[in-house]
């Protein structure tokens, strides 16, 4: 049965208080309030992980250090080759440790110096053609999910850019334009925004006929607004995710075509180039951190961008967020 | 009504994990279930009315749990019940439950006449030749038209009262002791809404189970219940039979759900209206959770929780009002209308 | 949908009534012009306002006609401020305002819905279902229409707060004379905010009257199923009401079509003239209003 209340401590109650109180109406409108953030809830979850905090560091020291490096006191210059004033030769296939930190290659360079200025080309390859995918991939797609009338047009069109073998394109194109680093970027930009824009156009289409983008056009809110208003900011944690996942694949397309000799011309170090240098000496044991040493940063560099995209999705989706 | 209580509940705590902060969202609700009767758990969404049932029958979600409390039922405490093992004698074999969207409870890809079936060789040890024919049967009983060819039919062949009816087919097919209905109706529309309103009293009839019906509509309440239990903020403030609380609503919150329909309201005249929303359920309450959107809260309202007052054997209220020491506060007009109106008839 | 037609006078509520899939909110869709009508003709202020229309008229519809939407949680841009979401509509109408002007008028239509100036600043998130609903009137508010089509604008909202909305929106419609296309599904809701009412069936009206007429003197078939399943919140008449329901092949058209008349002043039916007769014969006119 239900329980009587305790009379005891009924009668205890200060019978002052048996009078109204005063009533404050905005109080009870106030009371809804909660302070969830999206973006805090996103950061908080992607750095509670202690996988995606470790690489967060690794890759932020190592892009530090990349850009920094050349700045150092001590460091030498990746194109010089060296030779030994006693003998005046070049410091060929020199081994790791006391002079070359990381040895020479064969005709003498330093090879500390070329890796970190081969990332640094690589990273600047795979940035800049992020970014540029990323402002074609978002233009495209949001256009194409957004506005009806262009629905067919844009879809046939990227159904004759996707039927193009990827491969047989870039060959082409590095064919075509002079070996450089404007070539990679545009030979890379010209088909690595179809995804995006498809992965844009989807999302669109999800949420384009929710509520209150009805209302916004109700308002007579121009399309351009619209987009840059209601539908991207929704796409912003996802967009970065597929940029961040595309700069590791973008550093291993310039590794692939440099590989089948359709790269950066040999004068400028990239990861390509000194991972190309060292497959060709691979066979000998003694010459073979040529290859270890760029190829670990590539694996690092790599592995880091995919563990943190990943994670960032992960944080990203509202659902996680308990 | 029988007296025999069938199910209670005492001091049941309930709190969620959400985003590293813990949530409380029943705060101590007592209740008993009597053998029979139908039973209307009325309240706004976050009220907590559907995590309340939802203990009964083990069904919490993953990130929460029941803190403190016993759930008495047929001699056991369900809230120490732990594996899925123990559960699985008791949900949808002794409780079952009906939900708002009836696709929750239904396998979009089997027949629907097959997942009838299963309950029935599952806990009621049928053959499947038995189970066929006794599912018939059941849609039959539930007002399918064609039962034996409708069986052999997928969800989405349904239309979405069909699909309930199929439901409730399901969920009474193991001959259960309490049927919860969640919101069942909210989904339909008013027509349809009567059809299987009056279909589950029917069957409640037929088949001697008792019924808890879960729904913040009081047209529903007023149609299907014998008694109600008003939730707010995690907490029972007001339990009666259909017509005390109908007729004669202690709580100053019942008083606001009830007067503020619009089938009560004068027109052209403003309903009677509360302002603000329920309370942040993250944060501790003291003393009454409804004295901040009160306007005729007292003092003792934001310092002590009040107990509940018994009114009648039957009716109990959680309000500092009933306490001799208040000051008289009268009910809005809507309610006094409707004692009035109550009286007359009754004279 | 079938042919309707219908007027909405300046400065009533009309209450668009029917069940989910009637075409209800097809209707208010398209007077907005979210949804196209592939015939038939809109006017407003005597103006055709469907198909292809001048950018002149356009910005006047805009301005003209505001909606209110039912899903406070889907129709308010979860990315956006209450600022930005509750002035939007003014980048159109008055692109010339400055931030402060801009703000000073959000800050008036949050207080006019009796929100706090100060969740100018705040993202939808933060507030609940009323709230939020709310939020959306004022967004409507600022662009000071003559015509707002809510669309089922309480039925996603608690039972406390749903009153609160009501009364909201008929004082506004008291202090700004606007006028309502109210469409919903619960007739109890329609008729205490509706001057007058239509039901719609399947994409048909099927009857049309003031408010308490179509309630006392229900002609349809339908109408009269409708009227008599709206729970009513007393449980002796609930328990007690008859449930009618209603059986489309109960009418006879095979010699004469049914059409759109009036069956009394004011009061529409879909219906033949041999049914017309019959269903006043079933809901006779009180002596006192016969003439």
């Amino acid at each position: 049965m239900m329980r009587a209340p305790d009379a005891e401590a009924m009668k205890a109650i200060d019978s002052r208080l048996f009078e109204f109180a005063d009533y404050d109406a905005s109080a009870g409108e106030r009371a809804g309030y909660s302070n969830y953030s999206y973006w805090r809830s996103t950061l908080g979850m992607f750095l509670a992980k202690r996988s995606s905090r470790l690489f967060l560091w690794m890759l932020g020291i190592l892009l530090l250090f990349t850009f920094v490096q050349p700045f150092l006191p001590g460091q030498r210059d990746p194109t010089t080759i060296f030779n030994d004033p006693a003998t005046g030769m070049q410091y060929r296939n020199v081994p790791p440790g006391g002079q070359f930190w990381l040895g020479t290659n064969s005709i003498g360079q330093d090879l500390w110096a070329r890796i970190w200025s081969g990332t640094r080309t690589s990273l600047l390859i795979g940035l800049s053609v992020g970014l540029a995918e990323m402002l074609i991939g978002i233009a495209f797609g949001a256009l194409w999910g957004y506005v009806r009338r262009l629905d067919r047009v844009m879809t046939e069109i990227y159904n004759v850019l996707d039927n193009i073998p990827t491969t047989v394109l870039l060959m082409l194109l590095a064919y075509i334009m002079k070996p450089s680093f404007q070539t990679m970027v545009i030979a890379m930009c010209s088909v690595g925004w179809l995804g995006l824009a498809r992965f844009v156009r989807n999302q669109i289409v999800i949420i384009r006929d929710r509520e209150y983008n009805l209302a916004s056009r109700c308002l007579g809110t121009p399309t351009r607004r619209i987009i840059a208003k209601n539908l991207l900011p929704y796409l912003v944690s996802v967009i970065m995710l597929q940029t961040a996942l595309s700069i590791p694949g973008t550093i291993g397309w310039e590794v692939f075509l440099t590989y089948i000799g359709l790269g950066l011309p040999v004068s400028i170090p990239s990861l390509g180039n000194l991972v190309n240098e060292g497959r060709m000496i691979m066979m000998s044991e003694e010459l073979r951190y040529q290859l270890i040493f760029p190829t670990v940063l590539l694996s690092i560099i790599t592995i880091s961008f995919y563990v943190l995209g990943n994670a960032f999705s992960d944080a990203s989706d509202p659902r996680n967020h308990t | 009504m029988n007296s025999t209580t069938v199910l209670e509940v005492r001091d049941l705590v309930v709190k969620f994990r959400l985003r590293g902060r813990v949530l409380t969202a029943i705060r101590g609700a007592s209740l008993e279930l009597y053998e029979g009767e139908a039973l209307a758990i009325v309240g706004e969404s976050g009220s907590g009315k559907s995590v309340f049932t939802k203990t009964f029958i083990g069904m919490l979600d993953q990130n929460g749990w029941v803190d403190s409390g016993s759930i008495d039922f047929e001699g056991r405490d369900l809230t120490r019940q732990r594996t899925e093992g123990e559960w699985m004698g008791l949900r949808g074999r002794k409780i079952a439950m009906v939900f708002q969207d009836p696709m929750t409870s239904l396998n979009p890809l089997v027949p629907v006449g097959r997942q009838i079936g299963e309950v029935l060789t599952l806990h009621k040890g049928m053959t499947k030749d038995q189970a066929r024919s006794a599912v018939v049967e059941l849609l039959d009983r539930v007002g399918i038209p064609e039962p034996a060819s409708r069986s052999r039919q997928l969800p989405h062949e349904y239309s979405g009262g069909m699909r309930q009816r199929a439901v409730i087919a399901m969920a009474i097919a193991a001959g259960p002791r309490i049927l919860i209905c969640d919101e069942p109706t909210t989904a339909l529309d008013v027509t349809i809404q009567a059809q299987i309103l009056k279909l589950v009293k029917a069957l409640q009839k037929d088949f001697g189970f008792t019924t808890i019906y879960i729904t913040h509509d009081l047209g529903v309440v007023a149609n299907v219940a014998d008694r109600v239990a008003v939730m707010y903020a995690g907490k029972i403030v007001e339990t009666g039979t259909a017509e005390e609380i109908f007729y004669d609503a202690r709580h100053p919150y019942t008083w606001a759900l009830l007067s503020s329909l619009p089938q009560l309201g004068v027109k052209g005249q403003n309903l009677y209206s509360i302002a603000g929303t329920p309370p942040n359920l993250f944060n501790e309450i003291k003393g009454d959770a409804f004295a901040p959107r009160n306007p005729r809260a007292q003092k003792i309202d934001f310092e002590y929780e009040p107990p509940m007052f018994e009114v009648s054997p039957t009716h109990h209220a959680a309000t500092w009002l009933l306490d001799p020491r208040s000051p008289k506060v009268d009910p809005p007009p809507a309610i006094q209308a409707m004692r009035a109106r109550y009286q007359g008839r009754a004279s | 949908m079938k042919a309707v037609s219908f007027q909405i006078y300046k400065g009533e509520t009309f209450g668009l009534v029917g069940e989910s899939g009637s075409g209800k909110t097809t209707i208010g869709r398209a007077i907005i012009r979210i949804n196209e009508a592939s015939g038939g003709q809109i006017l407003f202020r005597g103006k055709r306002i469907d198909g292809r229309i001048e950018a002149a008229l356009d910005r006047e519809l805009i301005q003209g006609i505001q909606m209110i939407f039912q899903d406070p949680l889907s129709s308010l841009n979860e990315r956006a401020k209450v600022d930005y979401i509750v002035s939007e509509g003014l980048y159109q109408t008055k692109p010339g305002l400055s931030g402060a002007q801009r703000l000073s008028i959000v800050e008036k239509a949050l207080l006019e819905v009796g929100l706090l100036p100060e969740f100018a600043s705040r993202f939808p998130h933060e507030f609940s279902g009323g709230q939020r609903q709310r939020i959306g009137i004022a967004r409507s508010l600022v662009m000071e229409p003559e015509l707002i089509i809510a669309d089922e604008p309480i039925s996603a909202l608690d039972v406390s707060i749903r009153a609160q909305v009501l009364n909201l929106l008929s004082r506004l419609q008291k202090e700004k004379g606007l006028t309502y296309l109210f469409i919903a599904h619960d007739l109890s809701v329609v008729r205490f905010i509706s001057d007058r009412i239509a039901v719609i069936n399947r994409g048909e009206l099927v009857e049309l009257a003031d408010s308490e007429e179509l309630f006392t003197r229900p002609l349809h078939p339908y109408t009269r199923a409708l009227l008599s399943a709206i729970p009513i919140p007393d449980p002796i008449q609930e328990r007690n009401k008859e449930i009618l329901i209603y059986d489309p092949s109960c009418h006879d058209y095979s010699k004469e079509k049914p059409a759109w008349r009036e069956a009394m002043r004011g009061h529409w039916v879909l219906a033949n003239g041999q049914e017309v007769d019959s269903y006043l014969k079933l809901a006779p006119i009180p002596a006192t209003e016969q003439t």
